[in-house]
């Protein structure tokens, strides 16, 4: 096991850049996902670090060991494929053990190692099967358990849960991460499911068209997002052109069309200076209407969703706010609310 | 009548007029030369009274002709082989190809089969001759002439051109079956290229493979004009024999017992080579 270090690698195809100047550093034994729609040069990366495709330019590292110009079978990674890719000819045993027999080892002591990795992930008594007889749930565990097989330095992951029906996909996070943290292993997981990355990572890299927007911590990203991209793709935002009046302690006020707001930021910014400001729809209050209230609205739509509801309010300028409300419905559409904005809570973007 | 016994019928009259094409065309001539095998030659007509095994006794007594089918059957193993060969890269660059020249290339491997194979042959003769193209361009470098027509070589190089195709289509749609994903994921797990394609591609693309070989095989032992044309008379393989014996010599019972005979050799070679993969194969079910 090792650490993983990605420095400024570009992959281009036929001109097109799909992965332009990333950098990367993942900690031995970390948990980091690469987010993005389809297209963002995620799965890219990925295959790059697994040897898959050669990068344009930059350096991969697994902990002092550069792994650039190396041929993928002798990287020692572990891969595990959205559509699983385990060999339809091969017994579930042959499949896991298929990476042992690579290196030579077979006999009593690669059984040993089989039965310990089926029982690592729940289907002793499998070894016999194909592929074909299991369940979607159970081929990506005989998946994970072949790639683990072999101890790699770096565990991959593409899109690992993305066949699989909702229910089953939630509890395969859980397990993914509970076994990742069990073993302790570097692990690359790529995603385009926002609350996936969210529950499974130690820390979270968003990319767009090929570059990184934001690397950090859950947390980071939904609450401190880094671009209007990153704010827009994770969850609900409300984004609110405005002018800064003035700053001070990392506490911007901002004149916006909804009326001021204070915002919190990370940056400097002059007064006067053009911005946005986030607001998540759960970080708004409705009340009632009452004439003390700076802001004010219609509720236009409402919908229910069992644990919380979902408002679309329209200010006086046009502007509609998404609000999230928790608990059952207290607001009827039609209805005429002050909404209220929790100021710790709105965030202001570059 | 039940109703599953009506369906049963029913499902039957469909398969009616293949049924019918294979008795007419398949069935009754095999029957007809089975039993001309076993009549007594004649000069006078096709053949003579009263019923003998005389013909098989003679094929299967005669060092001539059982070296003869030996070597028929070599070189359709040889043609296949040089086959699977040329076909592999092909196909494999064909299945796996984005380019956009991608159905220029298929036509390019289906262009064998555009043209008559009397045409094709004279073409190659254009080529292979002491005196022609081949010689003429190797001349200029001081190499050569080579002798590549009326020998093994020049019947081989023309059944090999004509056959490729049918061996490189079964092997591509084999290949292009092969989820790419699988190889990457041999590769992550230590396989190296070769190892890949020993125990992941090859074991997958066996029925493909059978087919092509069984095809071409099938096809090269009883292949008639290219001998024929590319061997000049000095090629000898049992197909160009038995016309000799039909067409020259009108000996037509020993003719129709010498194609049974060839028949069942080529019959029993592929059954061995089917047999072979069977237990190979069985993983794929």
């Amino acid at each position: 096991m090792s650490s993983l270090s990605i420095q400024a690698l570009t992959k281009c195809y036929a001109g097109a850049v799909a992965v332009q100047d990333i950098d990367l550093d993942v900690a031995e034994g970390e948990f980091v996902s690469l987010l993005g729609p389809s297209g963002c040069g995620k799965t890219t990366t990925l295959r790059c670090v697994a040897g898959l495709e050669i990068p344009t330019s930059g350096k991969i590292l697994f902990g002092d060991r550069d792994v650039t110009r190396l041929l993928p079978e002798r990287r020692f990674i572990g891969m595990v494929f959205q559509n699983y890719a385990l060999f339809p000819h091969m017994t579930i045993r042959e499949n896991i053990g298929f990476g042992l027999e690579m290196r030579g080892m077979r006999g009593s002591e690669a059984g040993k190692r089989i039965s310990s990795v089926l029982d690592m992930v729940q289907l002793t008594g499998f070894e016999d099967r194909w592929p074909r007889q299991l369940s979607g749930g159970q081929q990506q565990r005989v998946a994970l358990a072949r790639a683990l097989i072999v101890e790699p330095a770096v565990l991959l992951l593409d899109e690992p849960l993305a066949n699989l029906d909702a229910k089953l996909r939630d509890e395969m996070r859980l397990f993914i991460r509970s076994l990742q943290e069990r073993i302790g292993i570097t692990t690359l997981y790529v995603t385009h499911d926002q609350a996936e990355s969210m529950t499974m990572s130690d820390r979270i890299v968003v990319m767009f068209a090929g570059r990184i927007h934001q690397a950090g911590t859950p947390q980071d990203i939904y609450d401190r997002p880094a671009t209007t991209a990153v704010a827009k793709f994770i969850g609900q935002a409300n984004l609110i052109a405005g002018k800064v009046v003035h700053q001070c302690n990392g506490v911007a006020t901002v004149d916006t069309p909804i009326g001021r707001l204070l915002c919190a930021t990370k940056h400097a910014i002059e007064p006067g200076a053009r911005t946005t400001a986030m607001v998540r729809p759960e970080a708004m209050r409705l009340v009632k209407e009452c004439s003390t209230s700076a802001l004010s609205g219609r509720i236009v739509e409402r919908h229910f969703l069992g644990n919380i509801v979902d408002y679309r309010v329209a200010t006086a300028d046009g502007t509609i706010l998404a609000v999230q409300a928790l608990g059952s419905i207290v607001h009827e559409a039609g209805e005429v609310v002050s909404v209220q904005i929790d100021p710790e809570k709105a965030w202001l973007l570059e | 009548m039940t109703q599953a016994s009506e369906i049963g019928v029913r499902r039957w009259l469909f398969a009616v007029p293949a049924l019918s094409l294979v008795c007419l065309f398949v069935l009754i001539p095999y029957i007809n030369i089975g039993i001309m095998s076993f009549r007594t030659p004649s000069t006078t007509a096709p053949y003579g009274p009263g019923f003998t095994v005389t013909n098989y006794v003679h094929i299967l007594s005669d060092s001539l002709y059982l070296s003869l089918l030996a070597e028929t059957l070599l070189f359709a193993i040889a043609t296949t082989a040089v086959c699977l060969v040329l076909a592999f890269p092909v196909a494999f660059h064909l299945a796996r190809t984005t380019s956009r020249w991608r159905g220029l290339l298929y036509a390019g491997v289906l262009s064998p089969l555009l043209t008559g194979v009397v045409i094709r042959c004279f073409g190659w003769i254009v080529l292979l001759a002491n005196n022609g193209l081949v010689n003429q361009a190797l001349g200029t470098f001081g190499v050569g002439p080579f002798q590549l027509m009326y020998n093994a070589t020049g019947v081989t190089i023309a059944l090999v051109h004509v056959f490729l195709p049918l061996m490189i289509l079964p092997l591509m749609n084999a290949i292009q079956s092969v989820d790419p994903h699988l190889e990457e994921a041999a590769r992550t797990l230590g396989a190296s290229r070769m190892r890949v394609f020993q125990r992941v591609v090859l074991p997958l693309i066996l029925p493909g493979l059978q087919s092509g070989v069984i095809l071409v095989f099938v096809l090269a032992a009883s292949a008639y004009v290219i001998p024929m044309l590319l061997g000049g008379g000095r090629v000898q393989t049992l197909p160009t024999v038995m016309v000799q014996q039909l067409m020259g010599g009108l000996l037509w019972p020993f003719g129709a017992a010498l194609a049974l005979v060839f028949s069942a050799a080529v019959l029993a070679s592929v059954w061995a080579f089917a047999l072979l993969g069977r237990r190979r194969m069985r993983r794929l079910a």
